[in-house]
């Protein structure tokens, strides 16, 4: 792997630079607690220390809501609303996030490729950014707490500027083009990425691996945790919309009065939600909440055999973003029998 | 031939039908519907024989009630327009309690040529076909009941909260961030959680979620946490959501082991 440094004072020339390369997306802060990705004008708007965006990065290539093509019935027609997508970047994507990003990829990219997230996916430029965990994350018990591929550049904080893998034809060619940001890597880097790592592992709040969880969830489906927890719960779907790796989607079609146009619409949908498991005939396959709410459990711990990881990637959002102070992390720590002791 | 509709209000501020005079494309409503009877846009018509009957409003008066059944009598299909028609409104918030006392409090001894009774959603005296919420509906939405309608088809109503509306906006959550009583994770989605986005909590007017999915207690008790009052939390909550279900059950379930 080829390796750079940029030094502190040039990280905000560097970011000018990328929007050379397309529209750029960054963190910012939008509310007192909050983060999301908006489009950057202002480089010294850029949040650095994010912990985690509101909309996970899924909403560039899989939006909220779209409307994939229109129908006329008078012309007998049917037109496709993606045009070619122009070019962007995605700024500060943390390992986690880049997991997750890949294992849309294998969800949307297979032998039938879905052609509006093939199209922003080639579009999308991905800057990966180091992190240090807060009590939200469990990525290294998900094995995703560093990421190897799935990146153009990945930029690692050190005491005077970022080191920086290339991951990609597109990284290099950033690179290239911009010689005067980028400078060789000496040994003090390499030192203090090491110390970094160091005392990334370190802050995690619980060490091991989660590889079993999966098995013993599907062991303990019956137990009155789930009934307690699912209690709990409000239904409302923050969970998997504020989760990098929910990709469910609704479809739904739209006609105009007089019926003579129409179009087809599609936005995120929910596991959380009765009509999500409701099929023709009026059969439910999650009837009740605790069905509903187990089978988040069940399917993010499954196994995605492309990448050898869970569904989940460990991000923490859907503990942070509960409105109802569910613990996803310390659930499936009680489930696996361990004792949770809050300070 | 055009669908006939009719276009009905029983007890309400008439503010659904206000909405559906106003929607841009009422030209091209009037042009592919007959509009049958509309008593706000015009005073000719009689109730008669109607493909799709739509009425806004809670059944509050025996003359309600018997211009209810007449309606039902006659439409094809029947929608409950808005939280009065689906909820009862907030006129059925004293659902439950002592009428002949609140009665006597408002009107004392003016003489009312009417029997009134506590408002009460259409359900209660009728079948009704579909629910199309709001306080008042959304534009998009009447005009997608109106567009499925048209073509022979039928709406897809929402049964997910404004939460699902909200994160998709990308709004800061202000239950979690604010500590603010959003109702949004038992309101049915459909506004495009427009007052979270605005920093106002919702107050639930679009009504409960359908289909015994609105989760008053799991809230109650995430409102308990952040130190409301249980007298607070139920006065809110009733205000759209009074003759929801087994609220009061609900909401005592968390507090059962305070009082």
């Amino acid at each position: 792997m080829r390796y750079v440094k940029i030094k502190g004072d040039k990280i905000y020339e560097f970011l000018e630079r990328l929007k050379n390369y397309g529209k750029l997306y960054a963190p910012v802060k939008i509310s007192e607690k909050f983060y999301d990705r908006k489009e950057i004008d202002d480089v010294g708007e850029i949040a650095f220390d994010y912990q985690r965006t509101i909309m996970p990065a899924k909403k560039y290539f899989i939006p909220p809501c779209e409307e994939m093509f229109e129908i006329d019935m008078e012309e007998n027609e049917y037109r496709e609303k993606l045009e070619e997508v122009e070019p962007f970047v995605i700024f500060g994507m943390h390992a986690c996030e880049i997991v997750a990003l890949r294992i849309l990829d294998g969800v949307y990219l297979n032998e039938y490729p879905d052609i509006y997230y093939e199209r922003r996916r080639k579009a999308g430029i991905i800057i990966g950014l180091s992190c240090l965990p807060d009590e939200y994350c469990f990525c290294n018990l998900r094995r995703t707490d560093f990421v190897d591929i799935g990146f153009d550049l990945f930029l690692h904080e050190l005491p005077d500027g970022y080191l920086a893998r290339v991951g990609s034809p597109k990284g290099h060619k950033i690179v290239d083009e911009n010689p005067d940001i980028f400078e060789e890597v000496r040994q003090e880097d390499i030192d203090a990425f090491r110390a970094f790592e160091e005392k990334r592992q370190e802050m995690f709040k619980f060490k091991g691996n989660f590889d079993n969880i999966r098995y013993i969830l599907e062991l303990t489906m019956q137990d009155k945790l789930w009934d307690e927890e699912s209690e709990k719960c409000l239904g409302c779907g923050n969970c998997t919309m504020t989760c990098p790796t929910c990709r469910c989607y609704d479809v739904q079609d739209i006609p105009e009065i007089g019926g003579k146009k129409g179009k087809r619409i599609r936005f995120w949908d929910s596991c959380q939600f009765r009509s999500h498991g409701l099929v023709a005939g009026g059969h439910n396959f999650r009837e009740t909440k605790r069905d509903r709410f187990l089978n988040r459990y069940i399917c993010k711990n499954s196994y995605f055999y492309p990448l050898g990881t869970s569904y989940c990637v460990g991000c923490g959002n859907c503990t942070y973003f509960c409105p109802a102070n569910i613990d996803f992390q310390e659930n499936l720590m009680k489930i696996r029998g361990r004792e949770v002791i809050h300070e | 031939m055009r669908m006939k509709i009719g276009i009905h209000g029983l007890t309400s501020c008439y503010g659904c039908q206000l909405k559906m005079a106003c929607i841009e494309e009422i030209l091209e409503v009037a042009k592919n519907f007959e509009i049958v009877y509309w008593n706000m846009a015009s005073s000719k018509g009689e109730i008669e024989k109607v493909d799709i009957a739509f009425v806004e409003g809670s059944v509050v008066t025996e003359r309600d009630e018997e211009e209810l059944k007449l309606i039902r009598e006659n439409a094809d299909a029947l929608v409950a327009v808005g939280s009065c028609a689906i909820h009862g409104g907030v006129q059925g918030m004293i659902f439950g309690e002592d009428y002949e006392e609140i009665f006597r409090e408002v009107y004392g001894d003016s003489l009312i040529d009417y029997e009134a009774k506590i408002g009460e959603p259409l359900r209660k005296y009728v079948e009704v076909d579909y629910c199309l919420p709001g306080c008042p509906p959304e534009e998009h939405e009447i005009l997608y009941y109106l567009a499925t309608f048209g073509i022979g088809s039928y709406p897809e109503e929402k049964d997910y909260p404004v939460c699902a509306e909200c994160r998709r906006q990308g709004y800061p959550c202000i239950l979690i961030e604010k500590g603010m009583p959003c109702l949004g994770p038992v309101t049915v989605a459909g506004c495009n959680a427009k007052c979270p986005g605005f920093n106002v909590a919702c107050i639930g007017c679009r009504g409960p979620v359908p289909h015994g999915t609105a989760w008053f207690d799991s809230l109650a008790r995430t409102f308990k946490e952040k130190g409301m009052s249980k007298e607070y939390i139920k006065r809110r909550m009733e205000i759209f959501g009074k003759q929801y279900e087994k609220l009061d059950e609900m909401i005592e379930k968390v507090f059962e082991n305070e009082d």
